[in-house]
């Protein structure tokens, strides 16, 4: 079952002598509980791709459906909602609200939609993660991996059809990349998760059921 | 070691963050420049009414130099005038007085004046000049004209009849017809007014004088400026020695008198001693440097901490703790030098529409404002130093930093205890809101405080203004709409003791002529001799506050006695019915003073400020048999024979050690009972303390002393006609009848108004200001609060808040800042009000504290829109932006 889908997928930054083609024409798709890595250098335009794939920016030209639903064709307010029920975002800063306890920064997107958290599973997330003696901490006082442990659960919580990860261990030392890149994996076996995770790292990338290439905003190579 | 210099490397750096932060120097210019403002308009409100109370001593002085040598020939000014001590001098020649109506009640002196001495005598011609030599002119003020009945034009002709010699029994009446050349106000501050000839007249008119030694005729006076008011005495003095005179000992034989200004002197008395004034304004000073404190130190604390990882990097390549506190002190310093000046100049302009509002309370006739250079220099160097401490802590936190903490600061991150939050049912978007608030509690208690101070302010000056009770104002005035009297009844020191000052028939006859009179009656007032009997005791209790006791035991002594009874001085009225129903009796009943056969009276007691009864004022009860001595004729005689001294006038050279006195020879004492203690407002009553006090019926009083003058007659008019005859007896008693004047409920109530007015100006000035302090610290907070967490809101908004949900949330951040400021507000007021109105309630007696909320509930709405306004119009500019571009704002 395919979870997520570009057609042609377009984005121009600037005009005429500052004009970037971040992203010229990316076609791909994503099946239910893959995990993907997209790899290429610095500027290549994985950061673009990931922003359109997550509804956060739209595209110059071309479509991308997550889940079925074709993201140009809902209006703002409309995609946040179907962002936060579908979609979940971990970054390479980690992105925790500083104010909110490891355990609200976990419920936040099931909250913010008016939901009732689903205890049991929430549990065996905080379970998997390793986060059961930190759910009171806030952000700051936590490690740079246990922060992306968080951030990770964040985006597990609302059991999104796809998780969109940029640079996940990016701020990290080998030995915690390992650990979170592990985690991951794990994550997305147990959960049976759909993850697309950026990386410039091809050791990382090679934990990945499929590696997808990007150079100067075209995929280039497909295993 | 070498010292290199790095000032300008560190300039360079301070200028170049400084331009970084582009809305926190905006708002950082606006605090500064605000502070001035407050600094500023207390400091020339402060001055204006210092000089304005100079300019008064010098107006009742006469003039504003220095010291004045009395008493010179025309050969000793000029040998005095070479002194070197002298820095300016002006010669001023007596030629004569007016003292015949209609000059009798006013002190009116002609003479010659150099003419640079006429600006320091206030004689400086508003139109035209002073009198030119060899001419018929002379020049006066719009007073002695009016007196005269001459339009106050150059070139109009007046007649002057004045005495030369005046001072001796050789004074001569002479007459004299002159042309107008100037003319200037009449002030009515200034004690004497002048009628200034040209020198030749003025020669010409002392030359028809008797030579008399002692007349003032023909005297030249020669008043000094010196180089500072400090020394006058002193100065004056060694002008004197310099001449072998001396102004200090008159019996001395080289003694020449002299005069020192009062004016000066009164001045720095008063400055000196008024601790209260002194302290009223130390307290409000202490509130603007707070106010000032609360704003300046919050936006350099908010604007450090956003920064602080440039301060870390900073210190990372070298910068010391002492190069980074001097950063920040200069970029305090920089925006100082924008708001400080902008500062001053608003100030001084609110200072000035401020003066006259304070001014008019204060009874100056003359309001000056000042433009004293010392205004600005302190405003300045006040608001400098407010800038100096605020900026201090936000300092030395940039300087603290450690390089490594720096990089993962966050603002938030190291307070807290434990970092741990308990809540365990997850965040809802209020919760967030507080939890947001709670990060950096300093800058929100700051913010909080400064609005709060703003609606506790308000809160304040509303009580204050509310309390002002017109009722207590008027208690101690009588229920009346108009009181009509002599103009010296009404003065500060209301005299009343003569004929002179009777209101006449005629008077009261064209008053009574105006329609609307509803109730009308007369307060007759002694002008003739009485006495009453009292005890020892109560004589001795009478008088003890003002005699030493050996005085006290010669007055006992000397005493007539009846009985054993003493003779002692006492103060009667006689009042129609009107009047009579203006009193408040205490006890007893006062009809039968209307009946003149009953023989009976009434005994006054006072009240304090706060109407109660004093009931030491006076001893007779209810019952009492109190006898009145009218005495026609006393007499003279030796205390140790008592034998009458037939001829009074050897007692004027009398030089032996016989004692004498003085006794009723021709009297009439009659007997009344008291059949009513009374009150008797303090607007009808005799406005100088007097003796025991007793009222009479009219009929009674004119009947047993023989005489009638009215005091004051008091009357009601409708409703309707109470506007006109305001105006009739406002120009009745400026044109026809200028001896006389009136009080009305409306004058009353227009000093009350006044005063009201004033502290609520003042009070709503200062609430304003301060408001707008708060509420600029208020913006400050709520838009660092956003732009420093544009990122963080943009994950919100990555992982599912919608525009919506954190509008809410700031919306309710807004609110907190704002409902707490209120929240605070109301619990000072609950609890300090009572204590503050108690304060006031002693200070001032009519004011009655009365529990307000209101400020609070006004400000309510205003604070809500502004707490939901202030955080949406922020977020408008951060959403300009996409989520991406805020996200990668730091990725880069
Ligand atoms: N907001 C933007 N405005 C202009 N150019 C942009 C913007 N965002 C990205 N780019 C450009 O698009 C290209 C791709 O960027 P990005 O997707 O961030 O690459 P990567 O994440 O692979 O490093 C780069 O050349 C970058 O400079
Ligand atoms: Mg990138």
């Amino acid at each position: 079952m395919t979870v997520l889908e570009t057609k042609d997928l377009r984005k121009t930054y600037g005009a005429g002598e500052t004009e970037v083609h971040a992203l010229a024409g990316v076609n791909m798709s994503v099946q239910k509980g893959e995990f993907v890595a997209v790899v290429g250098t610095s500027g290549s335009g994985k950061s673009t791709l990931l922003h359109m794939l997550g509804g956060l920016d739209r595209p110059t030209s071309g479509s991308v459906s997550v889940d079925g639903r074709e993201l140009g064709s809902m209006a703002d307010e409309e995609l946040t909602i179907f962002r936060r029920r579908k979609i979940g975002f971990v970054f390479q800063n980690y992105n925790l609200v500083p104010v909110l306890s490891v355990y609200e920064n976990i419920l936040l997107p099931i909250q913010l939609d008016g939901r009732e958290p689903d205890g049991e599973y929430i549990g065996q997330i905080i379970d998997t993660l390793g986060l059961e003696g930190k759910l009171k901490n806030l952000p700051n006082n936590l490690s740079g991996g246990q922060q992306q442990r968080v951030a990770i659960a964040r985006a597990l919580a609302a059991k999104p059809a796809i998780i969109l990860a940029d640079e996940p261990t990016g701020n990290l030392d080998s030995r915690t990349s390992q650990d979170v890149m592990g985690l991951l994996k794990v994550t997305s076996a147990r959960f049976g998760q759909t993850i697309v995770m950026i990386t410039h790292n091809e050791e990382i990338a090679q934990m990945a059921n499929r590696i997808i290439r990007i150079e100067d905003g075209l995929i280039v190579e497909r295993r | 070691m070498v010292k290199v210099s790095n000032g300008r490397c560190v300039r360079r750096l301070g200028l170049r963050s400084m331009g970084a932060a582009r809305t926190r120097n905006i708002i950082a210019v606006l605090a500064i420049a605000l502070t001035a403002v407050l600094f500023t308009s207390l400091f020339t409100i402060a001055a204006s009414i210092n000089y304005s109370f100079q300019q008064q001593n010098f107006r009742q002085a006469g003039g504003d130099f220095h010291g004045t040598i009395k008493e010179l020939t025309w050969e000793q000014v000029e040998q005095f005038r070479t002194d070197p001590l002298i820095k300016e001098d002006f010669a001023r020649m007596f030629v004569g007085m007016p003292t015949d109506p209609p000059f009798n009640k006013s002190h009116v002196e002609v003479s010659y004046m150099e003419p640079d001495a006429a600006p320091h005598y206030f004689c400086a011609p508003e139109e035209g000049t002073l009198p030119r030599e060899g001419t018929n002119e002379a020049a006066t003020d719009t007073h002695v004209l009016a007196l005269l009945g001459v339009e106050p034009k150059v070139g109009a002709e007046f007649t002057l009849s004045f005495y030369i010699d005046e001072n001796t029994k050789d004074r001569q009446l002479v007459t004299r017809t002159y042309t107008l050349s100037g003319w200037w106000s009449y002030d009515s501050a200034v004690v004497a007014n002048h009628v200034l000839l040209p020198r030749s007249e003025a020669e010409e008119l002392c030359a028809l004088g008797s030579g008399d030694p002692y007349s003032m005729t023909g005297v030249w006076t020669l008043d000094l400026m010196f180089k500072n008011s400090l020394s006058i005495r002193d100065d004056v003095n060694a002008v004197l020695a310099n001449h072998g005179l001396q102004g200090e000992d008159p019996s001395a034989e080289n003694y020449h008198r002299i005069g020192v200004n009062w004016g000066y002197s009164g001045v720095q008395l008063s400055n000196s001693f008024d601790t209260g004034t002194l302290l009223a304004i130390a307290v409000v000073l202490l509130l603007i440097i707070f106010t000032g404190y609360l704003i300046i130190y919050n936006v350099f604390q908010i604007s450090v901490s956003n920064d602080i990882r440039f301060y870390g990097l900073l210190k990372t390549i070298g910068t010391t703790p002492r190069q980074l506190k001097r950063i920040i002190r200069q970029q305090a310093l920089l925006l100082s030098l924008i708001g400080i000046p902008i500062g001053l100049v608003l100030g001084f302009f609110i200072g000035n529409k401020l003066t006259p509002v304070v001014m008019s309370q204060l009874s100056y006739k003359n309001v000056f404002v000042s433009f004293n250079p010392w205004i600005f220099i302190g405003a300045a160097l006040f608001a400098l130093v407010t800038v100096l401490i605020s900026c201090a802590k936000p300092a030395r936190v940039a300087a603290r930093v450690s390089p490594v903490e720096a990089v993962r600061y966050a603002e938030g991150a190291a307070g807290g205890k434990r970092g741990e939050r308990t809540a365990k049912k997850g965040a809802s978007l209020p919760a967030m809101a507080w939890a947001n608030l709670g990060r950096s509690r300093g800058k929100t208690a700051v913010t909080v405080i400064s609005l709060t101070l703003a609606v506790v302010l308000l809160t304040v000056t509303y009580t204050f203004s509310l309390g002002f009770d017109m009722n207590k104002y008027l208690q101690n005035k009588a229920d009346v709409d108009f009181i009509a009297g002599s103009a010296s009844y009404f003065q500060t020191s209301g005299m009343f003791g003569s004929e002179d000052d009777a209101v006449s028939e005629q008077i009261i006859s064209d008053i009574d002529a105006r329609s609307g009179i509803t109730e009308s009656g007369r307060i007759y007032g002694q002008t003739s001799s009485m006495q009453q009997f009292i005890t020892e005791d109560w004589l001795r209790h009478s008088w003890e506050g003002w005699s030493t006791p050996e005085v006290l035991d010669m007055m006992v002594d000397n005493a007539e006695k009846v009985g054993n009874l003493l003779a002692d001085r006492v103060t009667v009225y006689g009042m129609e019915d009107f009047p009579l129903s203006l009193l408040n009796v205490l006890e007893g009943d006062l009809e039968p003073l209307k009946d003149p056969s009953k023989n009976a009276i009434a005994a006054v007691y006072f009240t304090d400020d706060y109407n109660s009864t004093e009931w030491g004022t006076n001893y007779a009860k209810l019952g009492d048999t109190v006898t009145i001595r009218y005495v026609d004729e006393t007499e003279y005689f030796w205390r140790d024979t008592g034998e009458v001294i037939d001829d009074p006038g050897i007692l004027d050279s009398y030089s032996g050690s016989r004692e004498w006195g003085t006794r009723s020879k021709v009297y009439e004492d009659k007997q009344y009972t008291v059949c009513a203690l009374v009150n008797i407002p303090n607007s009808i009553s005799y406005r100088f303390w007097g003796a025991d006090q007793f009222i009479m019926g009219a009929e009674q009083f004119v009947q047993d002393s023989g005489t009638s003058s009215v005091m004051t007659y008091v009357f009601n008019t409708t409703d309707e006609s109470e506007d006109a005859m305001e105006e009739f007896l406002s120009e009745y008693t400026d044109s026809v009848q200028p001896m006389y004047d009136y009080e009305s409920r409306k004058i009353y109530e227009a000093e009350f108004e006044g005063f009201r007015g004033m502290f609520m100006t003042m009070g709503g000035a200062l609430s304003l200001i301060i408001g707008l302090v708060g509420v600029l610290n208020f913006i400050n907070a709520v838009l660092t609060g956003i732009l420093t967490r544009r990122r963080e809101l943009a994950v919100l908004q990555s992982i599912g808040m919608t525009g919506g949900q954190l509008k809410k949330m700031l919306i309710f951040e807004g609110l907190y800042y704002t409902l707490l400021s209120l929240a605070a507000a109301l619990v000072l007021a609950l609890c300090a009000g009572p204590l503050m109105g108690h304060a006031l309630g002693s200070v001032f007696w009519f004011f009655t504290y009365r529990f307000t909320v209101l400020p609070i509930i006004v400000t309510l709405p205003v604070f809500l829109l502004l707490g939901a306004a202030v955080p949406l119009l922020v977020y408008r500019s951060v959403a300009r932006h996409t989520i991406v571009e805020r996200l990668r704002e730091t990725d880069a």
